[in-house]
C-alpha cells in the first residue's frame, strides 16, 4: 500500500503526552522508612487523641433511672389496651450524691423498641408533616385512615409516639418539694423544627385540622399537644418533632426537656435528693422493653460515650505494636538479603 | 455441512427428473437455511434462476436498520445473563410487599448501562452498513440482452454472464467461460483467499472458450448447471455443465472464485454459479468467534459464587427474621401491626428473603460490565494511539481490531508466529555469489578492510544495461567488471540464472519487464541475472529469449526438470542458438555435490568454503552447474522420458530415475547466496520476548531448510544450544521413538513420564511446566506433525515441545497451524498469541486466544480475522510487554478493587440487619445505593484503570522480567478474590460498628439528636466513600493531574452532591422522595462525625500498608525481586550497567533454501500455454 497522495492526511497518532501515556506524574512509593514513619506517628496520634477523648468523657455526670419494674403497677395496667383511658403515674425518688455542673438535660431511653424497623420508619407521610396537605396519607399505612377519615399525623411512627410524662422534683430542705424547672423547647433540630415540620396554614390550628382523626393511641389532637404554649402545637411540637427523628438503634435516648437554669439551678442541679414523677401512659413490657429517664451533662464531643476515646487509645497502642513489630520483621529481612 | 451429491449418475441428463424434484430439492429448513441438495441453474435466463430463489449478490455483515434497533438491540442486551439479571431485580423491587429499596436505585444504573453499550452497538453497526454499501455498490459488466451494461455488484444473479477485465476484482463465483487469453487461460490473484501471492492459472472447458467475446455467442448461451451446494472448500467444485445436449465435467480449476484478483488477462467472462452469501469466500469467512479472556471467565465465575453467597445470606438473614418475628416481632404488633398478607413469621420470612435479595444485590454491581467495556475501550485506544507502533513507511498504526481481550496481551505465555512476511520481510535479495571459485559481493575500502554494507555504501551502476530492474541493488564493483571484460564463465554462470528457471516475463510498456515468479527466490536470482547484462525476456512453450549484453538471442527449451522438495534442485535442458544441448542446473550443495563431475573437485573445495561463508551470514545458498549433452544421449533420454511420463504405475518414481540419470557429470559453475530479510528488530525483539518467559514457536508452510535458517538468523535457534532435534519422522512409531528420546536427552526424569503416559489424556488434562536441563530446540514436519497428531502421541509431542526453548514446525497446512494452537491450548492452561501477515494463518489467528494480524501487506485475510494489527514484527514487544501489561495489571486492580467496594458496601447490611429485627432496612440512602458505583466512586476507578503504570515503558522493557506474574494470573485469581472478600469483610466491621460505637446512645454537645437512623446513614456512607477513596488511593502508583482530580473531586462531588440531596429546596420539592432534609448540616458540623470518618479510614488502610510492606518480605514471589532491583536502580541510576552484548560464535551449516514446492514447469512445456499473438510477434521481432 502506498500513500494515495500528498494531501491524504497521514494517520500518525497525535504526539500529545495524553494519548502517548507520557502524562507527567509522580510516582508514589511506599518505601520502608515512609511506612515505618507513618505508622510510628499514625500511632502516636490516636493515643494523644485517645486520652483527651477519655478525659473530657470522664467530666460527664450522669444519672440513669430506669422505672420499667419500679412502676411495675403501672406496667401491668398498661399491658391491656383496654385500660387506655385510666390514669395511672408513679413516684420515684433518687439522690444526687454530687452536683451536676452546667447545662442539664433530661432524656428517655428506650430499651428494645424498634424505631428502625423497615415498615415503621416508611410509615409516615413528609407531605401532611410539611403542611402542605394535611389529608395526605400515602404511605401510612397501618395508619393512614380511621373508619375512612385520614388521621394527622398519620403513620406507625407519629402513633408510637412516647407519652408518658416525666416532672422532676428536687426535695429542697427535705420538706419541700420544688419542681425542677424544665424547657420542652428547643431539643430538635433546627432544620426539622423550621423547614421540615409546618402546620397546614390556617388561622387557628383546630381548623387546620378538620377532617382529619388523632392517632388512635394519642389522647389528644395533635393541635393540644402542648397547653402551655400554644405555638408548640401541631406538627411543630418539639417533643413530636424529636420523636419522629426515629432511632437508628431499638436503644436509644432522646432529649425530653432541659434544665432552665433559674433560682436555685443556675448552676445545674445542686446535690440532693429528688423525685420523679412519672405519669405511666407508654406500654414497653409487653415487648419486652425498659425504659428510663437519664439526666446528663454534656462536653463538646458531645454525650457520655467512652468508645471514640477508648477506641482511638486501643487503635493507637495496637499501631505502635505493629510498628515495633514490622520494624523487627524489617531489620532481620534486610540483613538476610 | 454435509456434502451430498446425487447427481452425477444422472447422466445424461433428464429434464424431468429435474423439474418434478425441483420442489423437493430446495427445502426451507426451520431456522431458515435453504437446504439444498444440488445446485441447478441456466444460464441467461433469470425467469428460469428465479424459481429456486438463489439470494442475490448482496452482502449484509450489519444485524439492524433504523425501525429494528430498539427492539433487537434490547432483545440482544438482555439475552445478556447480566442485564437479564438486573430486569429481574427491577421487577422484584416493583412488588411493593417486598420492595426494600426504591425503584429508581437499579433503572437508574441499568437505563445508563443499556444506552452506553446501545450506542456503541449503532456505531458499530453504523460502520458495517458504510462497508456494506461499499463492496454492494462496486461497478461490474453484466451482459444483458446481447449488451454489456454497467451495474452494481448487489445486482448481479445467479446465472448471468459477467465481463471482468485486467486487475479487476471478482464479484462472484464464477464458472470461466472464455478470456482473451489463448486457450482461453485466466490468471488470477487469490491473495484475499488463501495468502499465495503466486498467480493460478485457470481454464475454461473447451466449448464455451470457443465463443471468445461474441456477444451473440455469450447472450445466446443457454447451458446449463448442475453443481454441488454452496460450501467452503476452496479447492474443491464439482458439477455439470449441459450444453447442447452434450454434458461436460467442471472441477475447481474452472471456477474463478469471489475475492481473487484478475490478473496477465485482458479480459474474461464468466457464469455466476454462486453469489452473495453463498460464495466460498463468505462461506469461509464463518461466524465470528466471540472471543473472551480468562479473567472474563474468572469474573464470571466469581459472580456466580457472589451470587450463591448471596443467596446464603439471605437464606440466613430471612431466619433471622423469622426468630425475631416469633420472639420480639409479635409483641411489637402494637406499635407496627404485621400487613394482612403476613399471617405468620414464616411468611413475613419468605417476604424479607427477597427484600434482602434487592438489598444486597449490589454484590454483583451492574456497573461492573460497563465499566469494564470502557475500561478496555481506553486501553485499546491507547494502543491505536501509540506513536511508537507506527509504521511511516505505510502510514500505518497499530490498530485494536477488537476491544475485549486487553488484559490477556499481559498473560501470553506462548507465541505462535508465521515466518513468511511476518519475521521476514519475504523480499529475496541477491546479496553475493561464487563463481569460478571466486567470491563476489563483499566490499572493501581503500585499505582493503571489509565494509559493512549501509545505505551510504555507493551502488553499481548498471546503466550500461537498458533492460536493468532499477530497484536492484548490488555493491561489489568487480562482478561488473568481469560481466563487461567478457569472462566466460561470469558469463556462463548468469546465463544458467536466465534460463533455468520458471519465471513468467510480460512486457506491458517497451523495456519494462515484470517478472511473475512463483517464489521470490526465483524471482531475485532472474532479476540479478537480468541487471548483469543476461535479461530473460520471454518465454513460449518451445522457446526462451534471452537478451544476453544486449544481443537477443532464442534457446530451444527442450525439457523442464522440475523441482521438488525430494530432489531440491531443478534443471532445464535446452538447445542454444549455435545448436548445442546444454543441462542447466541448480539446488542444494548436499545435493549437487554429489552430482558433480569429479573434475571439479578442487573448485567445489574452494565453492564450499564460500558457501560456509555465506551461511554463516545467514544467506540462503545455491548451487549452479551445467552439463553439455550430447545429441544423441539426449534424444536416447528423450524417448524415456516420454515413456516414463505415459507410465501409469510409479510414474513419479520413474520419472525421478529418468531425471537422475541425466543430472549428473556435472560441472560446476558457482554458487548464489539471497538474504532472506528479516524484518526490522525481529532478532532483538526475540531476546526480549524470551526473557519475559515467552516461548516462541515458529509455524511456517515454508522448507524446513529455510525456516531453519531463519530460525537461527533471528536468535531464536543459537549455536551454543545443546542440540537441535529434528522429527522427520514418516511413521508412528519412529516419531515416538524421536520424540521420546528427545525428551530423554532433555530431562532425567523418568517418573513423572511414566506416570504420563500411562494415564490416558483427558480433556482437562493439564501439562505442568517442567524445567529441561540445557538449552534445547526442536524442528518438525507437517507431515510428521499428521502421524503426531494422531492417537496419544499429542500429549508427549507437546510435553516435548514445551522443554524447549524454540520450536519449529514446517511444512504446515493452514489447518495444522490451528491445530497445534488448539492443542497448546488444549493441554496448557496459558495464553496463546498467533501472529501472521497471510491467509494461511487465518485458521491459527483465529483460534489462538489473541489474533495478531500484520497490516499493510497485500492480503487483508489475516488482518481482518485478528484482535490487533501490527504493521511490523518489532511492535510485538510494545504490544505485550507495555500495553499488555499494563492492561492486565488494570484489569486486575480493577477487578479486585470493585469487588472489594462492593462487598464493602454491600455486607454493612447485614451487620445492620441484626439490629434492625432484620426487616431489610439498607444502611444508606437510596439515593447514596443509587450514586455509588455510577458516580461517586466511578472516576477514581476510572482514573486508575486507564492511566496508572506500576513502572513506566521504559523499565517495562528494561526488565521484561516484569512480565510474568501476568503468565501466571499472579494478580487476579481466586485466591486474590478470597483475599478481597476478606478484606471487605474486615473493612465493613470497621464501617459498621465504629459509627455505630460512637452514636450508640450519644447525643451532641447540644443534647439533640445524632443516634438517630439519618444521622448514622450519613455517617456510615461518608465513612465508606472515604474508605473506598482512601484504597484507590492506595492502588494507584502513578499520579497525573488527572488522576489526582478523578480521586478528589469525586469525594468533592459525593458531598456537594449530598448537600444537594438534602437542602431544603429539593426536600420541600419532593418530600416523599428526598426525606434526608438538613442532615449533612447537621451531621458534618458535629466532632464526632470527623473523629469516627478518621479512625475509621485509619482501621482500614493501616492494615492494607502494613500488608504491602510486610507480604514482599515475609512471602516473597519471583517479581518481587525484580521490582527491588528497579527501586535500587531508580534511586542509584549508576547501577544500570549495560552488559555488553555477546558476539555469536560461528558454524558451519548447508544453508541451502528455496521457497517454493512446485513449479509452472509442466503447465509451461504443455503445448496449451501457446503466448499470446502479441508475444509471439515481439519474440518474433527480436529474433530478426
Amino acid at each position: 500500500m502506498q500513500k494515495t497522495s500528498q494531501s491524504s492526511p497521514s494517520r500518525r497518532p497525535d504526539n500529545t503526552a495524553y494519548k502517548q501515556q507520557q502524562l507527567p506524574a509522580c510516582r508514589v512509593q511506599l518505601t520502608a522508612s515512609r511506612v515505618l514513619l507513618c505508622f510510628f506517628a499514625t500511632g502516636l496520634s490516636c493515643l494523644a487523641m485517645g486520652i483527651v477523648l477519655l478525659l473530657s468523657a470522664k467530666g460527664i455526670q450522669e444519672v440513669e433511672i430506669n422505672y420499667t419494674e419500679t412502676c411495675a403497677d403501672c406496667a401491668a395496667l398498661r399491658e391491656n389496651a383496654d385500660n387506655f383511658d385510666k390514669e395511672c403515674s408513679c413516684s420515684i425518688p433518687f439522690n444526687i450524691p454530687q452536683a451536676m455542673q452546667g447545662d442539664v438535660y433530661m432524656f428517655y431511653k428506650l430499651y428494645g423498641f424498634y424505631q428502625n424497623l423497615y415498615q415503621y420508619v416508611l410509615s409516615r407521610s413528609n407531605i401532611q408533616l410539611v403542611g402542605t396537605d394535611v389529608k395526605h396519607t400515602d404511605g401510612c399505612d397501618p395508619f393512614a385512615t380511621l373508619n375512612g377519615t385520614p388521621i394527622a399525623p398519620c403513620g406507625a411512627i407519629a402513633n408510637s409516639m412516647f407519652n408518658d410524662t416525666i416532672i422532676l422534683s428536687y426535695n429542697f430542705n427535705s420538706s419541700e418539694d420544688i419542681k425542677v424547672p424544665m424547657l420542652n423547647q428547643g431539643i430538635a433540630w433546627w432544620t426539622d423544627k423550621y423547614v421540615k415540620f409546618q402546620n397546614p396554614s390556617f388561622n387557628d390550628l383546630p381548623s387546620a385540622f378538620e377532617g382529619t382523626v388523632k392517632p388512635p393511641s394519642w389522647s389528644q389532637p395533635a393541635y393540644e399537644l402542648d397547653a402551655d404554649t400554644p405555638e408548640n402545637n401541631g406538627f411543630t411540637n418539639d417533643a413530636f418533632i424529636v420523636w419522629m427523628r426515629t432511632a437508628a438503634f431499638p436503644t436509644f435516648k432522646k432529649l425530653y426537656r432541659r434544665l432552665h437554669r433559674t433560682q436555685h439551678f443556675t448552676e445545674g442541679l445542686p446535690a440532693g435528693s429528688y423525685s420523679l414523677h412519672i405519669t405511666y401512659n407508654f406500654p414497653v413490657t409487653k415487648f419486652h422493653g425498659e425504659k428510663s429517664v437519664v439526666l446528663s451533662t454534656l462536653t463538646w464531643s458531645g454525650g457520655s460515650s467512652l468508645f471514640l476515646g477508648l477506641a482511638y487509645t486501643v487503635t493507637g497502642a495496637v499501631t505502635w505494636l505493629a510498628f515495633f513489630s514490622m520494624m523487627a520483621v524489617y531489620v532481620t529481612m534486610e540483613k538476610r538479603i | 455441512m454435509k456434502y451430498t451429491n446425487p447427481f452425477i449418475s444422472e447422466n445424461p441428463w433428464n429434464y424431468s427428473w429435474c423439474y418434478s424434484a425441483m420442489p423437493l430439492t430446495k427445502k426451507r429448513s426451520p431456522d431458515g437455511q435453504s437446504e439444498e441438495q444440488g445446485r441447478y441453474l441456466q444460464a441467461n435466463s433469470r425467469e428460469f434462476n428465479t424459481v429456486f430463489a438463489y439470494p442475490n449478490n448482496t452482502i449484509k455483515t450489519s444485524k439492524y436498520n433504523i425501525l429494528s434497533f430498539l427492539p433487537l438491540n434490547l432483545f440482544e442486551q438482555f439475552q445478556r445473563l447480566a442485564n437479564a439479571y438486573f430486569l429481574a431485580l427491577l421487577v422484584l423491587q416493583l412488588i411493593p410487599q417486598i420492595s426494600s429499596l426504591t425503584w429508581y436505585t437499579t433503572v437508574v444504573p441499568l437505563v445508563v448501562v443499556l444506552t452506553i453499550t446501545a450506542v456503541k452497538d449503532a456505531i458499530d453497526d453504523l460502520k458495517r452498513h458504510q462497508n456494506d454499501n461499499q463492496v454492494n455498490n462496486r461497478p461490474v459488466l453484466i451482459l444483458k440482452n446481447g449488451r454489456v451494461e454497467c451495474n452494481k455488484w448487489m445486482n448481479i444473479h445467479v446465472g448471468d454472464i459477467i465481463k471482468l477485465q485486467n486487475n479487476q476484482p471478482v464479484p462472484a463465483d464464477i464458472l470461466l467461460l472464455s478470456s482473451s487469453e489463448p486457450g482461453s487461460l485466466t490468471y488470477v490473484e487469490t491473495a484475499d483467499l488463501d495468502g499465495e501471492t503466486n498467480l493460478k492459472v485457470k481454464q475454461a472447458i473447451s466449448v464455451t472458450s470457443d465463443m471468445e467475446d461474441n456477444m451473440l455467442l455469450l447472450s445466446a448461451f443457454d447451458g446449463e448447471v448442475k453443481c454441488e451446494i454452496p460450501n467452503n472448500k476452496l479447492d474443491r467444485f464439482v458439477g455439470i455443465l449441459m450444453y447442447k445436449g452434450k454434458s461436460y465435467s467442471l472441477g475447481h480449476d474452472k471456477l474463478i472464485l469471489r475475492g481473487c484478483i484478475i490478473r496477465n488477462t485482458d479480459w474474461c467472462y464468466g457464469l455466476v454459479i454462486f453469489t452473495g452469501p453463498d460464495t466460498k469466500l463468505m462461506q469461509n469467512s464463518g461466524k465470528y468467534t466471540f472471543k473472551r479472556t480468562n479473567t472474563d471467565h474468572l469474573v464470571n465465575v466469581f459472580v456466580l459464587w457472589i451470587v450463591v453467597l448471596l443467596v446464603c445470606m439471605c437464606s440466613v438473614l430471612a431466619a433471622g427474621h423469622y426468630i425475631w418475628e416469633l420472639k420480639t416481632g409479635y409483641y411489637f404488633q402494637d406499635f407496627l401491626p404485621w400487613s394482612k398478607y403476613v399471617t405468620s413469621p414464616a411468611v413475613s420470612a419468605t417476604l424479607i428473603f427477597w427484600s434482602y435479595f434487592i438489598i444486597l444485590n449490589t454484590m454483583v454491581p451492574i456497573s461492573l460490565y460497563v465499566s469494564v467495556e470502557v475500561i478496555r475501550l481506553g486501553n485499546s485506544c491507547f494502543i491505536n494511539w501509540d506513536q511508537k507502533m507506527y509504521y511511516a513507511p505505510k502510514d500505518m498504526p497499530a490498530e485494536a481490531r477488537t476491544t475485549t481481550l486487553n488484559e490477556e496481551l499481559g498473560q501470553i505465555t506462548y507465541v505462535f508466529s508465521d515466518k513468511t512476511g511476518t519475521l521476514t520481510q519475504n523480499i529475496m535479495i541477491f546479496k553475493k555469489c561464487s563463481i569460478n571459485g571466486v567470491s563476489y559481493g563483499n566490499v572493501f575500502d581503500r585499505k582493503g578492510e571489509k565494509v559493512d554494507i549501509s545505505e551510504k555504501t555507493e551502488k553499481v551502476n548498471f546503466s550500461y544495461n537498458k533492460l536493468a530492474d532499477p530497484k536492484f541493488s548490488f555493491y561489489d564493483n568487480t562482478l561488473v567488471e568481469a560481466v563487461k571484460h567478457g569472462n566466460q564463465q561470469v558469463h556462463l554462470f548468469f546465463r544458467s540464472l536466465s534460463l533455468c528457471h520458471t519465471v513468467m516475463s510480460e512486457e506491458k510498456v517497451e523495456g519494462e519487464l515484470v517478472y511473475q515468479a512463483q517464489s521470490p527466490d526465483e524471482g531475485s536470482l532472474v532479476t540479478a541475472a537480468r541487471n548483469f547484462g543476461f535479461v530473460f525476456h520471454s518465454r513460449t512453450s518451445e522457446t526462451i529469449t534471452v537478451v544476453e549484453m544486449g544481443e537477443p538471442r532464442v534457446y530451444q527449451l527442450l525439457a523442464i526438470l522440475d523441482f521438488n522438495a525430494v530432489r531440491k534442485r531443478m534443471s532445464v535442458i535446452v538447445r542454444t542458438p549455435d545448436d548445442r544441448v546444454v543441462l542447466f542446473c541448480k539446488g542444494a550443495d548436499t545435493i549437487i555435490c554429489q552430482l558433480l563431475h569429479p573434475s571439479c573437485r578442487y573448485l567445489q573445495d574452494v565453492t564450499m568454503d564460500h558457501l560456509d561463508d555465506f551461511a554463516t551470514e545467514g544467506l540462503r545458498t545455491l548451487m549452479v552447474a551445467y552439463r553439455e549433452l550430447d545429441s544423441a544421449f539426449f534424444q536416447a533420454w528423450r524417448e524415456k522420458h516420454s515413456e516414463a511420463c505415459l507410465s501409469s504405475e510409479n510414474r513419479e518414481r520413474k520419472i525421478a530415475i529418468i531425471y537422475e540419470e541425466i543430472e549428473k557429470d556435472l560441472t560446476l559453475l558457482g554458487a548464489t547466496a539471497i538474504e532472506d530479510k528479516l524484518q526490522d528488530g525481529v532478532p532483538e525483539t526475540i531476546a526480549t520476548l524470551e526473557k519475559a518467559k515467552i516461548k516462541i514457536w515458529v509455524l511456517t508452510g515454508d522448507k524446513q531448510e529455510t525456516a531453519v535458517n531463519i530460525a537461527y538468523a533471528c536468535n531464536l535457534f543459537e549455536d551454543n544450544m545443546d542440540e537441535v532435534f529434528i522429527m522427520e519422522g514418516q511413521d508412528f512409531e519412529t516419531i515416538r521413538q524421536e520424540l521420546r528420546s528427545a525428551r530423554h536427552k532433555m530431562k532425567l526424569d523418568p517418573t513423572l513420564e511414566s506416570y504420563l503416559l500411562t494415564s490416558k489424556p483427558k480433556p482437562f488434562f493439564r501439562i505442568l511446566e517442567e524445567v529441561p536441563n540445557g538449552n534445547f530446540g526442536m524442528v518438525i514436519n507437517g507431515y510428521s506433525l499428521a502421524y503426531a497428531l494422531e492417537g496419544n502421541l499429542e500429549v508427549e509431542l507437546i510435553q516435548t515441545a514445551c522443554l524447549c526453548k524454540g520450536v519449529i514446525f514446517c511444512r504446515m497446512t493452514p489447518l495444522q497451524k490451528a491445530q497445534v494452537v488448539e492443542l497448546v491450548k488444549r493441554y496448557k492452561k496459558v495464553v496463546t498469541l498467533a501472529i501472521g501477515d497471510g491467509a494461511n494463518d487465518v485458521g491459527m489467528i483465529k483460534a489462538a486466544h489473541i489474533g495478531v494480524g500484520i497490516s499493510g501487506q497485500e492480503g487483508m485475510q489475516a488482518m481482518l480475522s485478528s484482535d490487533y494489527a501490527i504493521s511490523q514484527f518489532r511492535y510485538l514487544q510494545r504490544l505485550l510487554l507495555i500495553h499488555g501489561r499494563w492492561s492486565y495489571i488494570r484489569m486486575c486492580k480493577f477487578f479486585n478493587y470493585f469487588f472489594y467496594k462492593n462487598f464493602a458496601f454491600t455486607l454493612v447490611h447485614v451487620w445492620y440487619s441484626y439490629f434492625s429485627g432484620f426487616s431489610a432496612q439498607p444502611v444508606y440512602d437510596t439515593w447514596f445505593i443509587t450514586f455509588y458505583n455510577m458516580i461517586y466512586t466511578s472516576l477514581p476507578v476510572l482514573g486508575l484503570s486507564l492511566f496508572d503504570q506500576d513502572f513506566n515503558e521504559t523499565w517495562s522493557l528494561r526488565f521484561p522480567e516484569l512480565y510474568e506474574p501476568g503468565q501466571h494470573h499472579l494478580y487476579f485469581n481466586k485466591r486474590e478474590f478470597v483475599k478481597c472478600l476478606v478484606h471487605a469483610f474486615y473493612s465493613s466491621l470497621v464501617l459498621f460498628f465504629i459509627p455505630m460505637g460512637s452514636v450508640y446512645n450519644s447525643v451532641c454537645n447540644n443534647g439533640k439528636d445524632i443516634s438517630d437512623y439519618q444521622s448514622f446513614c450519613l455517617m456510615v456512607q461518608t465513612a465508606l466513600l472515604s474508605v473506598v477513596t482512601a484504597e484507590i488511593a492506595l492502588k494507584t502508583t502513578y499520579w497525573t493531574m488527572l488522576t489526582h482530580f478523578f480521586i478528589w473531586s469525586s469525594l468533592a462531588i459525593y458531598f456537594c452532591i449530598s448537600f444537594f440531596l438534602y437542602s431544603d429546596g429539593l426536600c420541600l420539592l419532593f418530600p416523599s422522595n428526598f426525606q434526608f432534609l438538613g442532615v449533612a448540616r447537621n451531621t458534618l458540623k458535629l466532632p464526632q462525625m470527623w473523629l469516627t470518618l478518621f479512625l475509621t479510614v485509619l482501621l482500614c488502610i493501616l492494615p492494607v500498608i502494613g500488608y504491602h510492606f510486610l507480604k514482599p518480605l515475609l512471602w516473597p514471589i519471583g517479581v518481587d525481586k525484580v521490582i527491588e532491583r528497579i527501586h535500587r536502580c531508580m534511586r542509584q541510576p549508576q547501577l544500570l550497567l549495560i552488559q555488553p552484548k555477546q558476539k555469536r560464535p560461528t558454524c558451519r551449516r548447508s544453508a541451502y533454501a528455496f521457497s517454493h514446492q512446485h513449479g509452472f514447469g509442466a503447465l509451461i512445456t504443455s503445448s496449451k500455454t501457446v503466448k499470446s499473438p502479441l508475444y509471439a510477434k515481439r519474440v518474433f521481432s527480436f529474433q530478426k
